[in-house]
């Protein structure tokens, strides 16, 4: 996938992996990020792992359980998914 | 303070599948994972641990008021089928658990003498929106009941990440209460 995702293209991605999972279409629809995955999308917290893995699949990365801990918003899995890809 | 979770069994959303090992390994400890494979009923166990961290978590963030998702830092430990104690960092809170064919349903509490009122129904329609207001409209309703306070003044408000609070006629109450849905059970306790 190169090096040069835009911020943008992150977030079109991240958009399509929560999809199967939210539960307020409006707050998806608005995504941006700064949409929290628990209190806008309502996603629940067994679904936020499912989020965890679909992840690591898409952009093929290893996302310890001391990184996911942050993981409650789009912003804070844009951080984890662009330091995860600049590591490798 | 109090926490609770309700999972129900037969939900075709209740969380991926957990039978993958990374899905294990991002929600259970070691010692959790032995729990479960030598239970005879491994989906209710897996779920029984996950309502066990989920109730606790609950209550620890209205104590602790930040938010963070790690099920592994909630290392839960069974006394018997349906009591627990849940640790992360240096708390301990107690569980107590219902398990029928459809649902698993823990409450957590801070000590084992906590007096809790608790309530679990089903509803029909699985909208989140719907279960959710009826979800509010019974648990105001039994406050209401056993407080004595006019249902018309009551109502919830979120704070800013997301623990709901109890207002009367614009009032913040002190009453610490948990509400949950999953599929078609919803439950509160208080």
């Amino acid at each position: 996938m190169g090096n040069t995702m835009t911020k943008e293209e992150l977030i079109a991605k991240l958009k399509i992996i929560v999809q199967p999972y939210i539960q307020d279409e409006d707050a998806f629809n608005n995504l941006s990020e700064h949409t929290d995955f628990i209190n806008d999308l309502k996603i629940n917290s067994a679904n936020l792992v499912d989020v965890v893995l679909d992840v690591e699949d898409e952009f093929d990365i290893r996302i310890e359980n001391d990184d996911m801990e942050k993981m409650i918003s789009v912003k804070a899995a844009m951080d984890i998914v662009i330091e995860k890809l600049a590591a490798k | 303070m109090i926490g609770n979770d309700i999972v129900d069994l037969k939900h075709a959303t209740t969380g991926g599948n957990w039978e993958c090992p990374r899905f294990l390994e991002k929600v259970f400890t070691k010692k959790e994972e032995a729990l479960i494979f030598a239970s005879e009923n491994q989906h209710q166990t897996v779920w029984l641990l996950w309502s066990m961290k989920e109730a606790a978590y609950k209550l620890h963030v209205q104590k602790f008021k930040k938010r963070f998702f790690n099920p592994t830092r909630l290392e839960c430990e069974l006394i018997s089928e349906d009591k627990g104690i849940v640790k992360i960092d240096d708390n301990e809170y107690f569980t107590a658990s219902t398990l029928t064919e459809d649902y698993v349903y823990t409450i957590a509490k801070q000590n084992n003498t906590q007096e809790v009122y608790t309530s679990v129904f089903e509803t029909k329609k699985e909208d989140y929106k719907i279960q959710s207001d009826l979800l509010k409209e019974r648990f105001l309703k039994a406050i209401s009941k056993t407080k004595g306070l006019t249902f018309h003044a009551l109502k919830i408000e979120k704070t800013a990440i997301g623990i709901p609070q109890v207002f009367y006629a614009s009032k913040q109450l002190s009453i610490s209460f948990s509400l949950t849905h999953c599929g078609r059970f919803s439950g509160f306790a208080y």
